[in-house]
């Protein structure tokens, strides 16, 4: 029934960059470069590529098929030896993470979250097209539970079975059957055969971005550091979704402005900054919420452990021989064999990660972050705790997720954290003075 | 003679305390936050000094803390509240004998604090973004009970029978439940007592995530309600250490590092 008064009022469609969405990352980008001074110039381009991505929501191309990653235990190296083009899926956005507490249980893990909600949008950012085959490792619980939703919405996905015991011999070779079997599966999916000239290609690939970035993560050693570890979680985040030898060139034209900076004595921070380790749920971008609080209140980021940086590009394949099966098998094992996830039964690898971490970037304390509702990393907060209280090397554990309606307490902890770093530093120093 | 003063701009109230040279307390000043922060902790402030018949130019040195610390731009630092109560706590706490482990409730969040010896914060927790178990929640009851906040300390010990329940943690959810209670026709008293059982265990719970060492001191606006000290001396099974001032430790901590500051930079300058 229409009347003169009473109408159909249209939709009024709002451009991406005009969004409460792209507001989000707009802040976030904006408060990481002009509220820190002494920005390198080569961040210029990451700077410019999140702001392309996130707050435009311009397009990202890529080569051959798409096939979309939710975890860093998928192994890339194998899906450009297909030559198609791996794209991590593992989104940060708050926004998102609302969009997929529409249809999740509301004590899921952000990250999971975000991640499904923005595959259930019209609107996919970071546009990257429709992926051909999403390869889902059945690692946490909720990732795992993620499949079939992934599947409802329409995706093809592939779930790549992942042991939850490390140090078997039996979980050794069933994760290798499992590499195996997904090469057989991007084989159909592409059409392609896996050769060795191909993944030796492939493997180039990666060792080069892991090249760049382990030198990256050396200039960390420094003290007073000489880059924020903010900057380098937007490189690492980069890396999710940008062509691989462009970030690499990136990465690597980032070295050499920090040589020039080591060479010249250049302080990023304050000489008395405490050097902060970062882990626990990976810091994505626009969520860097706890990284940034820690280096607003004049604490310096130096190291992480976490899937997100780190874990991801630390670790090298050590290949045996160089044919096509034992390659495979080299591939899995690197996978497996250095991961320090919380999904497994035991941990010891990565509280033996951790202390090394602490001790050689001279860290004086530790950032434990754990999403609400990630229960692993929940729960092994216990014995990293109990790990780091017997080194005497003080740790804050903060429970949070995307939402920035904590920044407030967050902010005031992590002022105390620091604060009492200081103090154990200068009694210290007096100590040995 | 030098002063020094330490202003807590807190969630609900905002705190003054002056030191002198020594570190003893000359004067503290409490009044409501109101919603003009840096104005209302201004006129705090003057008036502590009115009252002391000090002028501004004998406070030699100024740290802000709580919420509202950075609005207060005219202080010469600022610290974060866990730190300041935890030099306020160990200063106060030499009276008693020494204290190793401060519970603090405010009026919107509340903390467990370990120290060492020598007052460094060892290890802290804080209770996680909602007003459960804080002075707010206090607040809420008092008023569905028709009383003032100073009565539900009084009221505590009126009750007869066993504290009720009060099981929900969050602060509107339970506005709720006291509500079912009182329909119920159960009394003012025992609802009360339930309620400080019910903040004393949320907070033996954080206390004890940090660790309880030694004597336990309790500070903050709630330590003033004896009902509440009774409920988390029972959970504890401790004895609690309540300073004269219980609302001011936090300004008192900063007033004293403004001191030690102060003097720090003094002996810096060559003679």
């Amino acid at each position: 029934m229409t009347n003169e008064t009473s109408k159909v009022i249209p939709i009024q469609p709002v451009s991406y960059s005009r969004s409460r969405q792209a507001g989000e990352s707009q802040d976030v980008l904006d408060h990481i470069i002009d509220d820190f001074q002494d920005n390198p110039e080569s961040m210029q381009y990451f700077y410019d590529l999140f702001r392309s991505v996130y707050c435009h929501g311009d397009e990202i191309k890529h080569e051959g098929m798409l096939v979309g990653t939710t975890c860093i235990q998928a192994p890339e190296e194998l899906i450009y030896a297909f030559g198609a083009t791996p794209m991590r899926l593992c989104n940060g956005s708050y926004h998102y993470d609302q969009k997929g507490a529409e249809f999740m249980p509301s004590k899921s893990c952000s990250l999971v979250k975000a991640t499904l909600g923005m595959l259930n949008s019209d609107n996919v950012i970071p546009k990257i097209g429709k992926p051909d085959m999403i390869v889902n490792p059945t690692t946490c619980d909720q990732k795992k539970k993620s499949s079939s939703m992934m599947g409802d919405m329409g995706y093809k996905v592939y779930d790549l079975e992942f042991p939850n015991v490390k140090e078997s011999e039996a979980s050794r070779q069933y994760w290798q059957r499992s590499v195996r079997q997904f090469a057989t599966e991007l084989r159909q999916l592409t059409g392609r055969k896996l050769t060795k000239k191909g993944l030796q290609a492939a493997f180039n690939k990666t060792g080069r971005a892991q090249a760049a970035f382990r030198k990256l993560h050396s200039y960390r050693l420094l003290s007073p550091s000489i880059i924020l570890g903010k900057d380098i979680f937007l490189v690492t985040n980069a890396y999710f979704f940008d062509d691989i030898t462009r970030w690499t060139e990136k990465v690597e034209a980032l070295n050499v402005e920090l040589e020039a900076r080591k060479q010249a004595g250049f302080k990023a921070v304050q000489s008395k900054a405490p050097r902060v380790l970062f882990t626990g749920s990976p810091p994505i971008f626009p969520n860097l919420k706890l990284p940034l609080l820690i280096e607003e209140a004049g604490g310096v980021v130096v190291a992480d452990e976490s899937c997100s940086a780190n874990r991801m590009l630390y670790d090298m394949t050590a290949v045996d021989e160089w044919m096509v099966n034992d390659m495979v098998d080299s591939l899995a094992d690197k996978y497996l064999k250095p991961c320090t996830c919380p999904i497994f039964t035991k941990n010891e690898d990565r509280k033996r990660r951790l202390l090394d971490l602490v001790k050689s970037f001279d860290a004086d304390g530790v950032v434990y972050q754990a999403f609400s509702g990630c229960q692993v990393y929940e729960m092994e907060y216990r014995s990293v705790a109990e790990a780091f209280n017997q080194a005497g090397i003080p740790m804050l554990y903060v429970e949070t997720d995307y939402s920035p309606d904590d920044k407030g307490q967050l902010s005031t902890r992590i002022e105390a954290f620091l604060e009492s770093m200081k103090n154990r530093k200068k009694q210290k120093q007096r100590a040995l003075g | 003679m030098n002063y020094f003063a330490g202003i807590d701009v807190g969630s609900t109230a905002i705190k003054v305390a002056v030191v002198n040279e020594t570190g003893d307390i000359a004067g503290v000043h409490v009044t409501a936050s109101g919603s003009l922060f840096h104005k209302n902790s201004l006129e705090a402030l003057n008036m502590l000094l009115s009252n002391l018949g000090l002028k501004r130019t004998d406070i030699r040195y100024l740290i802000a803390t709580g919420y509202g610390r950075k609005l207060f731009k005219e202080a010469d630092d600022s610290i974060s509240e866990i730190t300041a109560n935890a030099i306020g706590a160990f200063e106060a706490g030499k009276a008693f004998g020494g204290v190793r482990t401060i519970i603090n409730i405010g009026g919107q969040d509340s903390k467990a604090i370990q120290i060492d010896d020598t007052g460094n914060v060892v290890n802290f927790a804080m209770n996680d973004k909602c007003a459960a178990g804080t002075g707010r929640f206090l607040d809420v009851a008092a008023r569905n009970l028709d009383l003032d906040l100073e009565e539900l300390g009084e009221y505590h010990f009126k009750s007869e029978v066993a504290p009720l329940n009060i099981n929900s943690t969050c602060t509107v959810f339970a506005e709720s439940e006291i509500i079912g209670l009182l329909a119920n026709g159960h009394g003012k008293a025992e609802i009360i007592a339930g309620i400080h059982y019910s903040i004393a265990s949320r907070t033996v719970r954080l206390a004890k995530r940090v660790g309880i060492e030694d004597r336990v001191y309790f500070d903050g606006g709630p330590a003033l309600n004896k009902g509440l000290v009774a409920a988390l001396q029972d959970e504890l099974g401790r004895e609690l250490v309540i300073p004269e001032h219980p609302q001011t430790t936090t300004a008192f901590g900063a007033a004293i590092l403004a001191r030690n500051e102060f003097e720090a930079e003094q002996s810096l300058v060559p003679a």
